[in-house]
Parts: structure tokens; C-alpha cells; sequence
């Protein structure tokens, strides 16, 4: 078992607490179920490597590289960074990875742009590039496995050798790359011109050119265009609206016209709201309610919506939403890699 | 990462303790599970991509089917070795893409593509040629017979996995890896069938995507794979042509099944400007057939007039008169002056909407919205008596639909409507 670094670390930075002090009294203010647990959901998160006797455990394990990112990105936000022991972590990280460079979800698992993303993004977290040049197989091995995923004529990625092509994949390979530094290796042009051809009538993109807008791809779209430094392909104000017209009547996002809400498209949403300067056109008390009520708060976790089982994805997402919210007490979350600030200013310098 | 597969989607929160007896069955089924993935990976690992394997990745695979690594053994098994080697010149998709199995029969050459067919065996006669034209018809003859009995092998196989993917399908039907999977196989199919089994079968997936699309209307995964399964069908690879019409046509039934399918509204939108090319429409028939559009969905609105969906193809509409230079017009053709009336008229009926219905909060963002593109197609201002409609609009809206009160604050601030 694990040390329990909780009860260890109740340290909060007071640049944070004073920010948001007025907040503060506007949240203690609420009822117990709509404050955020945290330490119910860092035992959960901890005990998630722990649930070898459940069948769900093994049926997931083609998602465990994204697991431990999901996981992890939680914790930094909650301020326990350490609540998973880094060196296991690294281990881990690295015992995933294919002579290719890409990584597989686990050991055993063929490699993938899913899991190759989160592990670079694991790694920068836990600041271990270091280990991938010296145990690994190194950036540049990494950064070509990603490259070689383009599609040199429509600039869009494919998700592994096997050829099916998404704008998850597209947006995964530009946080990764630029991650890395090595941005340089894919036609970014290209890719650009790809998104472009996703843009819909209402402002919103889909998977692939046709498709229509959804808020997950729209998150894909809008972020790798960030990272591009091509936002001025962004219709802001139609596509705002749109995101904007997300919010349902109990306070929570869907991800596409009459369909319901679910605590991940708070991430989705809200993010790309936050990448074109919007979120000031939903109502965020009522979102961070319907966040906050999804919370298993006894036994840690969050759901899709409140009453629902909990998984760490849903976790991850309504946590990263809540450090969007400004929710007092959280690290605040990068809005383009859904990682702490703190690490992309020290991976990218800004 | 966008992945969602392996969260919970609207699964009861239950106690998350187990009885003993819940446990030690879960223990067993673990034991299973596990130690039939020990054996798919021991293979895989050695790589064995025997039958043994294949059927091997079936058990695990209906056990579950997010397991993207096993997909990928079944891959391997069906290319090395269950399917036929396709041969260099052998390839269907490497054909001309018009060659058609009657119009080449008389063709002499490496390329086999046209023979391929089994109503049109090629004139052996016609090919032999030299010192040992007996042998070389005879070894002709032969690998015809292999190609053909390789492709019937193939035809059962492929046809075989379709199957083998419907009930995961079904009971999985957001899963990404079998969508693809599916996909996988189906270039398969191009790739090593002759041109007219090929594409009955492609033919066969929009029946499927139907199916899909009747369970849930809006499985993003069913359209999307529709598109695609369209844009093959309509490929010189598949000696195909266009389905616009009829695709067009499904939209309509989708429609006419629920008015809120946002999705077959949008696929409706990105079909038009080809229909209508592909009609060699002219203006008066791009009139017609633009007004159609506009009464069909007004009565949908009449309805539901709180229904998103609707009101995104109508502004999808609107939009065709005013952004003419961004974006494929309905009606290129229009006059200002018809511009002009399209938008009045919708406005007017629109306000008389606000008789049965003065707490629809789209209606007053539509009028909002439409107003001023009349203004930004007349290249003006809005005047005294619109100002005084935009106020009153907006001053709804802030009150009908609170949480996006940043919103109208900055319409507010942006169009100078303060009082």
C-alpha cells in the first residue's frame, strides 16, 4: 500500500487562497453535499490500482495509460501531485512503451495516439523527460512514431497503423509534439487546413469534414488551432453561442443540441469557451453546482450526473472544471492540454 | 483525450460493496478472462496468427470488445494467413476505374482485374502467345481457378466478420473500435473482391447504418460511418455514382420520424448546395426549392418552437441570404429585393409565433438575430422603431434565460443598447 500523503499535505498556495477569498465565503456557504470532497477523491483515485479483484479492472485495461493520466491530472489539480508514487508511475509509463516509440494503453498493448498522448503528458506532469531520453526510448523516437501518423494529404491523424482518422487524433498529436518540441515534424499547415474543413454553419466542428459539430471535437479542434496559433480561423461569436446554448436547464452541458448533460462536457465545453474568452456566457455557479452534485461524496469520485456510478474520467473532467470555475482551493488547469498550469509553464516556458 | 470508452454513462450509483459470494464470482470470471487473454497474447507474442488465434480473439472479443490490441491479432490473423496473398496486378482496386467486367473481356495483359468477375472468364485463346502456348494456357487456366477459389475463400471470410461484428454492434454501439474494425474489413472487401460483389456488400452497410440509426437517432458513430460508407459508394472505385437524392431523401424520412434529429437536419444542410448542383437547378427551381425548405420547417417550429435543433437549420436558412459570398448558397440567384422580403416575412411570422408562445426564448433570439441581418444586408443601422424591438427582445431574453446573462450583457454593450 501507498503512504497517505492526504492527511500529509493540507498545504494550499496563498496567492490562491487570497484570489479567491471572496469566493471562499460564497462556497463554504453551500450545503455539505456541494462542496468538493477532496479527500474522498483522492483515496479514490489512490485506490484505483487496487481493484484487482473487480472484473471492471481487468476490462479496462486497454485504457490504463489514459486512466493513470485521468487520474493524475486530477490529484495535480487537487493539490496532492504525490498522492501516486512518481517512480512507480515513471516505471509504468516506460514499461508501456513499443521500440516505435508509441506507447500501448499497458504491457502488452499495441501501440496507440490515445495512450502515446498520455504518456508524454504524464511525463511532463510528473516532469520525467529526463527518464524517457535516458530508460526510454528517447523524444525523438516518440515525436516520429506521432508523425508518422499524419495523413500527408489531408494533414488529419490517424490513431495507429490501422488507419481510422479523428480529430482526437489530430489534437492529441499537437499537444504531444508540442509538448516534446517537436511540432516541427507534422505538416501543422496541412492540419490546419483539416480543421478548417471540419467547421460547420453553426460554428462548431465534427470528427471529420460532414460531420456534425460536437463538443468533444469541438474542444479537439479548437485546442489544436491554439496550439497552431491559427485561432483567428475561429468564428467566435457563432460558435460561443452555440457552447454557450450547451447549458441545460439544471445548470449542467451536453455535448450537442436536445441531448442531456454529462459532467465531462463541463471540461469539453467549458474549456473551449475559455480558449475563445466566453465563459462568462454561462451561468458557472449553477455549472459548478451540477458538478459538484455528481460527486460520490462519501466514497470519492465523480459521475456523468448526479446518482450515476463514478469513474475517473468523469473525475478528471468535472475536477478540471471546477479549477476552470475557479473553484477555491484548486491548482488552475491549462484550458488547451487539461494539465496544471504550473506544468505547461514549465514544460513550455509560458 | 476524447476517448469515452470504458466510462460510465448514466449507470446507477449502487453500493459499491460486494457480498463474498459476489466476490468470489468475480474472482472467477477474472480467472477466465485472464487466462484467456494469457493465451491470445502468448500467441500474438510469438507471432502465431494461426485459426487457433482467431478463434481465440472471437471468445475475448465478445467479452469485450474495447480491447483495441486484440482487434488488431484478429487483423493480423486474417492478413497473414486466413486471407488470400493479394498478388502485385491482382488487386480489384488497382483496376481502371472503368473497367467493367464485360467491356475488357478482349484485354490481354498482366492485369487481371476484368477477368475477375466470374460471369466473364477471360478468352484463354486470346492471351497465349509463343513457343510453349500450351503450358502457358494451361498455367493460365490454373491461376485463374486459384484467384477465383482465393476469392470466394476471401468473399466467405470477410462476409463472415461483418456478422461476427453486428450483435457487438449492437449491444455496444458508441464503441469506436468496432466501427472501425468494420471499416477495416470493408477495405478489405474493395480490396480483394471483384468490383460488383464488392459493392453489394458496401451496399449492405447502408441497411445497417439504418438499423443503427433507429435505435438512436443521433449515434454520431452511425452517421459518420454513413458518410463514409456514401463517399464509397459513390467512388469510381466502386464504379459507383451519386447517392445525393437518396441520401437527401433519407433525411426527409428521419425528419418526418422526430423533427428534433439535429442530426439529420445538419446532414440535410451539408447535402444541399449538391443536390441542387447535381439537379442542374435553376434559379426558379432553387426558389422553389428554398421556400419549401422555409414552410417545412416553419410548421416544425409552429410546434416546437423550444426545439434547438429547429432553429439551427432555420437560421442555416437565413443564413443563405445573407453570408452568399462565405458559404455554397441555396439561391445564389436571389435579388436583394427578395433577400429583403425573405427575411421581413420570416420576422413577421415569427413575431406572430409570440401569440401562443411569449415564453419560447429561441423566438426572441431568432428575431434578435434576424433583425440585424436584415440591417447587415441593407448595410444600415438598425432604425428607431427595430432599436426599440431589439431592446424589448433582448430585455426578454435577459429575463426568459438567466444563466447566459453574460451574453446579452455584451449584445447590450456591443450593439449600444443601454438604455
Amino acid at each position: 500500500m501507498q503512504p497517505n500523503p492526504i492527511q500529509a499535505s493540507t498545504h494550499r498556495t496563498t496567492h490562491k487562497t487570497l484570489k479567491f477569498s471572496n469566493m471562499t465565503q460564497s462556497f463554504t456557504s453551500l450545503p455539505q453535499e456541494l462542496q468538493l470532497a477532496t479527500s474522498a477523491h483522492v483515496k479514490y483515485i489512490q485506490s484505483l490500482d487496487s481493484r484487482k479483484d473487480e472484473y471492471d479492472y481487468w476490462l479496462t485495461e486497454h485504457l490504463r495509460l489514459n486512466g493513470l493520466y485521468w487520474g493524475l491530472t486530477a490529484l495535480h489539480l487537487l493539490g496532492h501531485p504525490e498522492a501516486l508514487p512518481r517512480a512507480e508511475t515513471i516505471d509504468f509509463v516506460l514499461s508501456c512503451q513499443h521500440e516505435n516509440g508509441g506507447f500501448g494503453a499497458a504491457p502488452g498493448h499495441d501501440a496507440h495516439m490515445l495512450s502515446t498522448v498520455s504518456a508524454v503528458q504524464i511525463l511532463a506532469m510528473v516532469d520525467a523527460f529526463d527518464d524517457l531520453e535516458t530508460r526510454g526510448r528517447g523524444k525523438a523516437q516518440v515525436g516520429k512514431y506521432i508523425a508518422s501518423l499524419q495523413n500527408r494529404q489531408t494533414g488529419t491523424f490517424a490513431g495507429d497503423e490501422w488507419g481510422e482518422e479523428d480529430t482526437r487524433f489530430l489534437y492529441g498529436a499537437f499537444n504531444a509534439l508540442s509538448l516534446l518540441g517537436l511540432l516541427h515534424l507534422v505538416d501543422v499547415d496541412k492540419a490546419v487546413d483539416h480543421i478548417a474543413a471540419c467547421a460547420n454553419f453553426d460554428g462548431g466542428y465534427g470528427v471529420s469534414p460532414g460531420a456534425e459539430s460536437h463538443s468533444g471535437q469541438i474542444f479537439t479542434c479548437v485546442a489544436a488551432l491554439t496550439i497552431a496559433g491559427r485561432k483567428e480561423l475561429i468564428d467566435v461569436d457563432r460558435l460561443g453561442r452555440w457552447l454557450s446554448e450547451r447549458q441545460i436547464a439544471g445548470g449542467g452541458l451536453n455535448g450537442r443540441p436536445e441531448k442531456k448533460e454529462d459532467v465531462c462536457y463541463s471540461w469539453w465545453v467549458l474549456s473551449s469557451l475559455e480558449m475563445i474568452g466566453k465563459t462568462h456566457w454561462i451561468d458557472k455557479a449553477k455549472l459548478t453546482s451540477f458538478i459538484l452534485s455528481s460527486q460520490d461524496t462519501d466514497k470519492g469520485g465523480i459521475s456523468d450526473r448526479p446518482g450515476d456510478m463514478v469513474d475517473v474520467w468523469h473525475t478528471c473532467f468535472g475536477i478540471a472544471g471546477l479549477s476552470l470555475l475557479d473553484y477555491p482551493g484548486l491548482e488552475p488547469v491549462d484550458e488547451v492540454y487539461c494539465m496544471p498550469k504550473s506544468t505547461i509553464k514549465r514544460v513550455l516556458g509560458r | 483525450m476524447a476517448d469515452q470508452g470504458g466510462s460510465n454513462h448514466g449507470i446507477a450509483r449502487t453500493s459499491r460493496t460486494r457480498t463474498e459470494e459476489q466476490r468470489q464470482k468475480d474472482l472467477e470470471r477474472i480467472k477466465d478472462y485472464r487466462a484467456l487473454e494469457d493465451q491470445v497474447r502468448h500467441h500474438a507474442a510469438k507471432n502465431d496468427y494461426s485459426s487457433d488465434v482467431f478463434a481465440l480473439t472471437s471468445k475475448l472479443l465478445r467479452l469485450n470488445p474495447e480491447y483495441y490490441t486484440v482487434w488488431n491479432v484478429r487483423r493480423r490473423c486474417l492478413i497473414s494467413g486466413l486471407l488470400s496473398k493479394p498478388s502485385p496486378g491482382s488487386s480489384p482496386s488497382k483496376a481502371l476505374p472503368t473497367s467493367s467486367p464485360t467491356a475488357t473481356t478482349t484485354t490481354s495483359s498482366a492485369d487481371f482485374s476484368s477477368s475477375l468477375s466470374t460471369e466473364t472468364p477471360p478468352a484463354p485463346e486470346s492471351q497465349t502467345t509463343g513457343k510453349s502456348g500450351i503450358t502457358a494456357e494451361d498455367d493460365e487456366e490454373q491461376k485463374q481457378q486459384t484467384r477465383q477459389q482465393d476469392q470466394q475463400n476471401d468473399q466467405q471470410i470477410l462476409q463472415k466478420e461483418l456478422h461476427f461484428t453486428i450483435p457487438l454492434l449492437l449491444e455496444s454501439p458508441k464503441c469506436y473500435w468496432i466501427w472501425s474494425y468494420r471499416l477495416w474489413i470493408l477495405k478489405q472487401v474493395i480490396e480483394r473482391l471483384p468490383v460488383p460483389v464488392a459493392r453489394n456488400i458496401w451496399e449492405e452497410e447502408l441497411g445497417l447504418t439504418s438499423k443503427m440509426l433507429l435505435r438512436d437517432q443521433r449515434n454520431f458513430h452511425a452517421w459518420g460511418y454513413r458518410r463514409h460508407v456514401v463517399e464509397q459508394l459513390e467512388s469510381p472505385e466502386l464504379e459507383g455514382k451519386s447517392l445525393v437524392e437518396s441520401e437527401f431523401e433519407f433525411t426527409t424520412k428521419k425528419i418526418s420520424q422526430n423533427l428534433s434529429n439535429f442530426s439529420a437536419w445538419h446532414s440535410r444542410s451539408k447535402l444541399i448546395p449538391r443536390l441542387l448542383d447535381e439537379r442542374n437547378a435553376n434559379d426558379e427551381a432553387r426558389k422553389a426549392f428554398f421556400e419549401e425548405e422555409l414552410n417545412k420547417i416553419g410548421e416544425a417550429i409552429n410546434v416546437g418552437p423550444d426545439d434547438q435543433s429547429l432553429w439551427y437549420y432555420h437560421q442555416f436558412l437565413m443564413l443563405n441570404l445573407v453570408n452568399s459570398a462565405e458559404h455554397p448558397t441555396i439561391a445564389p440567384a436571389f435579388t436583394q429585393e427578395e433577400r429583403v422580403t425573405y427575411l421581413r416575412r420570416e420576422i413577421e411570422s415569427i413575431q406572430e409565433l409570440l401569440e401562443d408562445y411569449d415564453d419560447a426564448k429561441l423566438i426572441y433570439e431568432a428575431l434578435f438575430d434576424y433583425t440585424l441581418y436584415l440591417c447587415q444586408l441593407q448595410g444600415r443601422k438598425p432604425n428607431e422603431q427595430e432599436e426599440k424591438d431589439l431592446k424589448g427582445w433582448l430585455g426578454n431574453l435577459k429575463k426568459l434565460d438567466p444563466m447566459r446573462s453574460g451574453r446579452w450583457a455584451d449584445l447590450e454593450r456591443d450593439l449600444g443598447l443601454k438604455e
